[in-house]
């Protein structure tokens, strides 16, 4: 994973805060999770999810 | 060839961030900056916020200096620019601060990073280790913390701030355990994971338990070990600044609501239970006011301040005062009332001075023991010795001896056993326990010790002040 500091922030952590963000975090949440259906059942185009970043 | 080796002057609690280390020398602190480090001081520094948070008293007051680089060792790939910071009076940790400091702390933490992102800045890291208190202010003292925000990134402190901020408030507001012997006993401080353990089921109904303890400890179970590109699925998803604002601005909310306030502790009534009558108490007033001024110190330490009645006394002459007490509460109720009054020159923490803060964290130096922060020209020691000997079964020749090798003079009250405070604590031992805690043996200890310049008898000859010099 890219680094974002020089403490590690744990990318469980990193996350959540597509979570905390309340109301206002709803629509990253939802693209969050349907990105990662979408790359479980294979639909649509996922080359770009797939090249190393 | 040797390898090189730290120069001494490098604060060694200050090796985690490689762009800016800390050096003192001749009783200046100055921070060393990378390339990178530079860059983002000047970053900040054109943003204006350094002015406005020096002159809120929120920031340590630093300004750019120009030095010799001899220590280019110091930062890997050279020393590019050098800082120097306002001094502060005396370094403490977040082990020995109090449930409000700590909030206040956090407070501050976050209010810095919501004012920082308003200008497209960070804060890299989110470690109380970088607050100081002067007196009961609190103040942020990285400036090395603060960086450009890259857009659609994530905040990276926040696993921080629940570790060292926010889990140790919740563990004592939510359970009623204080935080200190935990962050004493863990630098990096209590993972989510951790504090979920010790929630009850009620626990997951409190406000901000759900997202930042539950889903956040199942989070970090799930991901920590996977090795992905968290920060690049955050920002295809379309991750903004905002949200980590609407997160601080939900911690800020969170925190500022957490209280700790029960009802009492062994001391927190120790005024209304105090065997001194008002003339007495008048008379023990006058001789320490008496000692602080023919003493002349700049450092004060007040151990066992209780209310801090003598701290306020020895501030009104001497330049600091650190105001010790064991009891969380205690100190608690004094620090938010000093903090009312915009003390800065008492800073209260609650420390046992029976088992005082050693030196933690890497080669055990990171973090310094209690002793080695500035020795105190003065100590009050009022009505301490009781619990440090009798509760505390400390031989009273050692007590001495540790008082002499850490001040320069000493206010010490003797409680003689007939008295009713001492002898309620030894009725606890067996009759033969305390042998040497007798008012001659005491005395010709403290002789031995020191240079007594003058005592006074109290409470119908029950308790003696002394105020005597350390022999060198």
């Amino acid at each position: 994973m890219s680094p974002v500091s020089y403490i590690d922030p744990g990318s469980g952590s990193l996350f959540l805060q597509a979570l905390a963000g309340g109301v206002a975090a709803l629509g990253v949440t939802t693209k969050l999770y349907w990105r990662r259906i979408k790359r479980v059942l294979h639909i649509g185009k996922t080359e770009d999810e797939s090249a190393p970043s | 060839m040797d390898a090189p080796t730290v120069a001494s002057g490098l604060e060694p609690g200050s090796f985690r961030d490689p762009d800016s280390r800390v050096f003192t020398t001749d009783g200046r602190v100055l921070r060393l900056l990378s390339e990178q480090g530079l860059a983002d001081w000047r970053e900040l520094s054109a943003s204006g916020l350094v002015d406005e948070l020096v002159g809120e008293g929120r920031l340590v007051g630093t300004r750019e200096v120009e030095e010799e680089a001899a220590l280019g060792e110091a930062i890997h790939g050279g020393v590019a620019g050098v800082l120097e910071h306002d001094v502060i009076p005396f370094v403490s940790y977040p082990y020995e601060w109090t449930f409000s400091m700590l909030r206040d702390a956090a407070l501050l933490q976050l209010g810095l990073l919501r004012r920082a992102l308003d200008q497209g800045l960070i804060l890299k890291d989110s470690t109380p280790y970088n607050v100081q208190f002067r007196g009961a202010e609190p103040v942020f003292i990285d400036v090395g913390s603060f960086e450009k925000q890259r857009e659609g990134e994530p905040w990276a402190g926040y696993r921080q701030f629940c570790m060292l901020f926010l889990n140790p408030l919740l563990l004592q507001a939510w359970k009623e355990v204080p935080f200190q012997p935990w962050l004493r006993g863990s630098l990096d401080g209590i993972s989510p994971q951790e504090l979920r353990n010790l929630l009850s089921f009620r626990d997951r109904f409190r406000r901000g338990s759900f997202t930042h303890v539950f889903m956040h400890a199942r989070l970090e179970g799930r991901h920590d070990d996977r090795d992905e590109d968290a920060k690049g699925e955050l920002r295809k998803a379309g991750f903004k600044r905002e949200l980590i604002v609407a997160n601080v601005k939900g911690l800020e909310r969170l925190i500022g609501r957490l209280s700790w306030a029960p009802a009492q502790s062994t001391w927190s009534d120790y005024r209304l239970d105090t065997t001194y009558s008002g003339e007495d108490a008048e008379r023990k007033a006058r001789f320490v006011r008496e000692a602080v001024e023919s003493e002349g110190p700049s450092l004060v330490w007040d151990i066992g301040c209780n209310e801090g009645v003598h701290s306020r006394i020895a501030a009104e002459t001497a330049d600091y005062v650190v105001a010790m007490d064991a009891d969380p509460l205690v100190a608690d109720r004094l620090y938010r009332t000093l903090r009312e009054e915009k003390q800065d020159k008492i800073l209260p923490l609650t420390l046992n001075i029976v088992d005082p803060p050693p030196g933690l964290g890497w080669r055990g130096a990171e973090r310094r023991p209690l002793s080695e922060r500035g020795r105190p020209d003065l100590t009050l020691c009022l009505a301490l010795i009781h619990h440090v000997s009798i509760a505390g079964n400390v031989p009273v020749a050692e007590f001495l001896d540790w008082l002499r090798a850490t001040t320069r003079s000493v206010v010490i009250e003797f409680v003689s056993p007939e008295d009713p405070m001492a002898g309620r604590l030894l009725a606890r031992k067996r009759p033969n326990d305390h042998p040497d805690y007798r008012a001659d043996w005491f005395e010709r200890c403290l002789n031995e010790r020191f240079d007594v310049v003058r005592s006074e008898t109290l409470a119908g000859g029950r308790r003696t002040l002394h105020l005597a010099r350390a022999r060198t």
